[in-house]
Parts: C-alpha cells; structure tokens; sequence
C-alpha cells in the first residue's frame, strides 16, 4: 500500500498524460458527475460518485466499425466500484474464447472509491461494496492531503515503479483513515437504502410469486431503451453489414424487434416480459451463466428512465 | 483471428424446393468444415446477414449447401443471388448434433416444412454409418405436397436405410401419403421410446405440438433435441440476441435437449 500527496499526484497525472491519454470524472452539477479527458493545467479530482455514461464505453462503442484502429494508449482514472463489476460481466462475456478483437483489454483502470453518491445509487442492498476491491490496475482513496493507492495488478505496478519517488509507504494512520472513510460512505448508503438488503439467494422463487410487479412499473416503461444504454452491466449489440467490416451498433432488449425472429415470431413482442427480462438477466442468467450479477447497484437505470421507473423499488417490491 | 470477419464462399448452382424455398449450393474460398447441427452466418455483402444450418452432409468438403426460405429483408435479398455470385460465410457456429449419443439407439428425425433442412445433414451423416444407430425413422410434415423440400432424394434416403413416413396438412390428387399434421403419424409407426432418441426440427408450432407428443408417448426429456430457432446475430455468444435463458443459442446450441430448456418459459414462441 502506497501513499501519494497532492503535489506528488499532480506531477503524477502530469508526467503520465505525455505518453497517455486520460479521462476522469469531473462535477458538472451537485448529481452529475461526466468523463472528461485531461488537458493541461487542469487537475485531477477523485471525490465523488460515479459518471452519469458508465466507463464500458472506453472498451467498446456504441457503434463502431469493425476494423482495427490506432488505440491511444489510455488510462481512466476515478471508475467506481458499480464500473468495475460491469466490466468484470463484460470482460466475461466480451473475452470468452473466441474472444472479440474490439474490445479494448490495454485500457489502464485506475479507479477510485466512492466519497459521497448519488440519491439513485443502491449497491449496498445487493450487499456490494461503494469501492472496488479487485479489477483494478491501481486504486486510489481520497485522503486530505492525498490519495492511499493500492495495487491491482501487474501494469499498474509498473506503473507505479515508473514514478517511485512520487509515493511513499502509505502508514496504518492512513490506512485506518481510508478503512474509517469507506466505512462510513458505505454506511451512510445504507441507511439511503434504510438498511434494506436483497436477498439474492431466494430471488428467484420471489420473482415467481410477485410477478405482478412487473405489471405495476412496466406500465410505465416506453422502451426508450436508457436503462440498458447507461448499465454498466449491459452488453448487447447488433452486428449489421458494414464497407469493410461489420459494424456494431448497442442493442436493447427492450426494443420490440429485439428478440423477433424470421418469420415474425417474438417471444418478447409484449411489454412486460421485456421489462421483466431485465431483470430476469441481470439477476438470474447472468450469474448462471457467467457467474456474475448483470447489476452493480449503480442506479444509473433510474436517473436515465423516462418513465421514471425506480429499479430500487422493483427489486424491492419483488422482495416484499 | 476476426471472428467477425468470414469468407468468400461462391454460389455453385440454385435449386428451387418450393415457391418460397431455394437451395444454395456454396464452395468456399477454403476448406470449411463442420459437424452436422452447427450453422453458419450467412452474408450477402452490405446488405445483411441471416443464420443457416448447412443441409448438406459434413463429409462434402468442397461445398456445401443452404435451403433457405424466402420470409424477410435478408432471405429476399439471397433469393435473389444468381450462379457465380459471391457471398460471405463465418462459422462453424454452435455446438452440432451429439451423435455419440445417437449410437445404438433407434433414431428418430422429426421435420417440418424448411425445418428438414439441418435434418437432412443428420440424416445424411447417419445413413453413412447407418450400423451404428438401430433403427433411422424419418417423419416428416409439410402444408402441401407442393412444400415439400429435397422431393426428389426421400427415395434415395429410403434406399439407404431410413424409415420414412410423410404428411401434409393438404393433401393434392397426386398425394397418396397421410394427410394431416406431422404428429398424426405417430398413428403409422411403432417406436421404442426406452432406447430412442428423437430429433425435432420445424416452426415453433410443430416444435411445440411434436414435442408434447414425444413425451405423451414415453421419451424422456433428456432424449429429445430440439433445433432452437434464435436471430442469432453475432454468432459467438457476445451480442446477447439469441438468449433463451441462460443460454446464448449460438454457442450454447443451436441444438438443445428438451431437459436443458423444458423450464424456461416461452421457449415455442
């Protein structure tokens, strides 16, 4: 464990945008947090919650041409706990053998945790954490006069090692400081969650048995497609025929045509197993399948939903 | 490797089944081999890309063919391919017919209209080692005797060792076979549910209807295989369209057994 002062961080992001490009979560209003990339003189802050786009479409675009692109070498520092969870689904399904070419794995994760969060953030009642504890390359803690930074992998080491004078051992008074600081966001997110918590082991029988509860909000879904467009958890597309290649456009499967078939058969041509599908994948096929849950708790599905769905009350609902 | 990326395949020769029905006789710019039940993605060049399951046998190296019925923006446009023209081709795709699982056991081939097509490949890697499979029972349905695709080979497959036993929903002066719906000709043939297995392939509605039937006579679940149909786009389990379940259809089938998907709802839709 590493300490790195303010100064020492200046110099840091400094000395790595020469051979880097970087992106990091800037304020933009007292509920919106948006990626910008550095540019000179400016400065670095991690305090805060997460972005209102989610940090999967540094790895991948909304619609891009299939065809191999010069990649700046990229770093992205302050992703949140909610964006490494997501990434962790996408890498499963993206770089499951045969593996897709596009997907960018020499992206450098630098994330952060979580200082404050946002009125829909919900993570704590699937039991996650406001902070990410693997799947990163480095991760930083806000202190007062700088950040504790742990390391996560090999590249980040490098990293690291490359700027060694700018760190220092990190002491357990910073330590005990970080342990106190992720404690208390993380109780504070709770108790906006009033202590709730989702049972995930019996979900499916309770989905089961409150499927009406689909009814009660999917009437207010317009398939606008939000929810799956700002998920960190959501990954899929449409491969249509491009110039050269294909090219892949975001798909939704709250789309009505998304699951239709040649000759117009569509399981999902109705608007409540579309919207319960969501769910359905998220927290059942996903961790079937891949071992993970399709959701992180960020709550991005409900600042985006046009219907003003709130995510948190269904799964709670489907709890009661 | 570009798993998106396929190759040039050239079409051979067309052959009209049906009204709406065509056969394309493809040979790829490579060797391209596959096991029977695994499928293709099939592109027509800046116009779009539709999945197949080959119907040819897996033995042809050289070529191999695709019957492909005429239903949307994708099929219209290969309907419309002549002689010579070039397409694209990725796969294989999917997991094929477990044939070691057929071994010694009475099979039993179920298809309806256009769903012969994967059928015919099986059919045709099966009568090749006919002595392994006890018994080959084909049972096949189509509306009218007009619809019925690859009319001129059931001779043949019959030659060869197949049990065939054919209906249509509407029979024609000509047709002296059964008439009515593919399930009635569980009527006209004694099988051995204990040691069979079956193999169903059609639209979702003789899916669906074949399969109750196979059950109300004594197969297990986990002795039927079903060719799920799913608008597979990506083909490699990534983009999430074919999902049924937890299954991604591409990589997961496109064949499954009835007990693999027999609790997920909606899956004759």
């Amino acid at each position: 464990m590493k300490f790195i002062g303010k100064e020492n961080f200046a110099a840091f992001t400094n000395s790595l945008s020469k051979k880097y490009e970087i992106f990091y979560p800037t304020k933009v209003n007292e509920q919106q947090y948006e990626w910008f990339k550095l540019e000179d003189g400016k400065e670095i802050s991690l305090e805060g919650f997460r972005t209102v786009l989610p940090a999967k479409y540094f790895f991948y675009s909304p619609r891009e041409n299939l065809v191999e692109k010069t990649k700046k070498q990229t770093i992205i520092f302050g992703l949140r706990g909610c964006d490494i969870r997501g990434l962790e689904l996408l890498k499963r399904i993206y770089l499951e053998e045969p593996k897709d070419p596009y997907f960018r794995t020499d992206i450098l994760i630098f994330s952060a945790d979580c200082t404050t969060f946002h009125t829909d953030c919900f993570c704590t009642i699937l039991g996650d954490k406001p902070f990410a504890e693997e799947g990163f390359d480095l991760n930083f803690s806000c202190l007062e006069d700088g950040f504790l930074v742990e390391v996560g992998s090999d590249r980040g080491k490098e990293v690291l090692d490359s700027h060694s004078t700018l760190f220092e051992e990190a002491t357990d008074i910073q330590k005990k400081a970080v342990i106190d600081k992720r404690t208390k966001v993380e109780e504070e997110l709770k108790k906006q969650s009033s202590g709730k918590v989702l049972d995930l082991q019996n979900l499916k029988e309770k989905i089961e048995k409150n499927r009406a509860v689909f009814e009660e909000y999917g009437k207010n879904c317009v398939s606008c497609s939000s929810c799956t467009n700002i998920c960190p958890g959501c990954f899929c597309f449409l491969l249509c025929e491009g110039e050269e290649n294909k090219i892949r456009y975001s798909d939704s499967c709250q789309f009505k045509g998304y699951a239709k078939v040649a000759g117009g058969a569509n399981p999902r041509k109705n608007l409540f197993p579309r919207f319960a599908n969501r769910v359905y994948c998220k927290f059942l096929y996903r961790p079937e399948a891949q071992g993970l849950r399709g959701c992180t708790g960020c709550g991005r599905c409900i600042s985006g939903c046009q219907g003003k769905i709130n995510f948190r009350e269904v799964l709670l609902k489907i709890q009661a | 490797m570009d798993p998106y990326k396929g190759i040039k395949a050239e079409i051979l020769d067309i052959i009209d089944e049906t009204p709406t029905i065509k056969t394309f006789v493809l040979r790829p710019e490579k060797e391209f081999s596959f096991s029977t039940g695994q499928f293709i993605q099939f592109a027509v060049p800046k116009v779009g890309e539709s999945p197949f399951t080959p119907s040819s046998s897996p033995l042809e190296k050289k070529k191999f063919e695709v019957t492909i019925m005429r239903v949307g923006r994708v099929t219209e446009s290969i309907h419309n391919l002549r002689r010579g023209d070039v397409v694209e081709v990725r796969g294989p795709l999917g997991k094929g017919y477990p044939l070691n699982e057929f071994e010694k056991k009475e099979v039993l081939i179920l298809g309806g209209g256009v769903g012969m097509a994967p059928l015919r490949s099986l059919l045709l890697t099966l009568l090749h080692e006919k002595q392994k499979y006890n018994r080959i029972v084909l049972l096949y349905g189509a509306r009218t005797p007009a619809d019925i695709v690859y009319k001129n080979e059931f001779s043949e497959w019959a030659k060869n060792g197949a049990e065939i036993y054919r209906s249509v929903d509407k029979g024609d002066d000509k047709w002296k076979e059964k008439v009515g719906v593919v399930t009635t000709l569980f009527e006209d043939v004694k099988l051995n549910p204990n040691n069979g297995v079956a193999i169903v392939c059609g639209p979702p509605i003789m899916m669906k209807f074949g399969t109750l039937k196979l059950l109300e006579i004594g197969y297990k679940p986990e002795n039927i295989y079903l060719s799920m149909e799913k608008n597979m786009s990506c083909g490699i389990g990534k983009c999430g369209h074919c999902g049924l379940g937890k299954y991604f259809v591409c990589k997961d089938g496109p064949v499954f057994k009835y007990s693999q998907i027999m609790d997920i709802e909606g899956i004759w839709e």
